[in-house]
């Protein structure tokens, strides 16, 4: 695997806010990333956004200790990824992926199918009692 | 995000401006159903200064478009930007929330 060109990594507890600090670092990072074309930053970003707000919103914490959320972003010559992670939390019901849409007039449940239709291939792993999400997106540089 | 709106001769316009997410969407819920109680049913939501919107953001778009329509009128959106564009188009969505190009075109033919 060829060297990653930028990164940017976040850690703190998973609450709303969290997701306002993840996407200004993800901001940031296209700042230093200026190479990648607008049409994968605006998918990536909102994937990778998608997978955090998940782990807020339904990760369960497996003990006393509030779950944590990790976002590890690296950008490579010819794809993005991200490794999203539920620090602490209990193995999600469904293995973490429901990509079905729901009905039209649902108020939520879109968010995996979304992420689905964003990226190139997702993948959810458990490893040492943390629920990781790895998304990754194919991107040429424009 | 920062919400306003103005009533205008038929309709309220809300502008939304900054990031529509898990932070924000319970704030528009809010913001749309204090319209809504004020007595402006018909609402456009302007989305031109609304960068970003993800799942939560555009579910809570869904809940204020059922409590305008339960209270006899109707929720349009106006002005989407492309990020927005396309997270309605890949939810289909698109079907659901009719765009107009501006506020003012949202109400003009009823």
């Amino acid at each position: 695997m060829t060297d990653a060109l930028a990164r940017r990594s976040f850690r703190d507890r998973a609450t709303p806010e969290a997701i306002e600090s993840v996407h200004n670092q993800l901001d940031a990072l296209w700042e230093d990333a200026s190479f990648v074309p607008d049409m994968d930053r605006m998918t990536f970003t909102t994937a990778v956004i998608e997978a955090a707000a998940n782990v807020v919103q339904h990760a369960v914490p497996e003990s006393a200790a509030p779950v944590e959320l990790g976002v590890d972003i690296s950008i490579r010559q010819s794809s993005l990824e991200a490794r999203v992670s539920a620090f602490g939390a209990a193995r999600p019901e469904g293995g973490g992926m429901e990509p079905r849409m729901p009905g039209n007039d649902a108020e939520s449940g879109r968010g995996l199918a979304l992420i689905r239709a964003l990226v190139t291939t997702v993948t959810f792993t458990r490893q040492d009692g943390t629920n990781v999400w790895i998304l990754s997106r194919d991107s040429t540089p424009a | 995000m920062e919400l306003s709106y103005e009533v205008k001769d038929s309709y309220a316009e809300i502008r939304a401006a900054g990031r529509l997410n898990m932070v924000s969407a319970p704030k528009l819920r809010e913001f749309v159903a204090d319209v809504v109680a004020s007595g402006s049913s018909r609402i456009v939501v302007n989305l031109e200064d609304t960068a970003f919107m993800d799942s939560s953001g555009l579910g809570a778009l869904i809940g204020c478009l059922k409590a305008a329509r339960q209270a006899g009128g109707d929720l349009r959106i106006a002005a989407v930007q492309p990020q927005v564009k396309m997270v309605l188009e890949l939810t289909s969505m698109d079907r659901v929330l009719t765009s107009y190009a501006s506020a003012a075109e949202a109400f003009e033919n009823d």
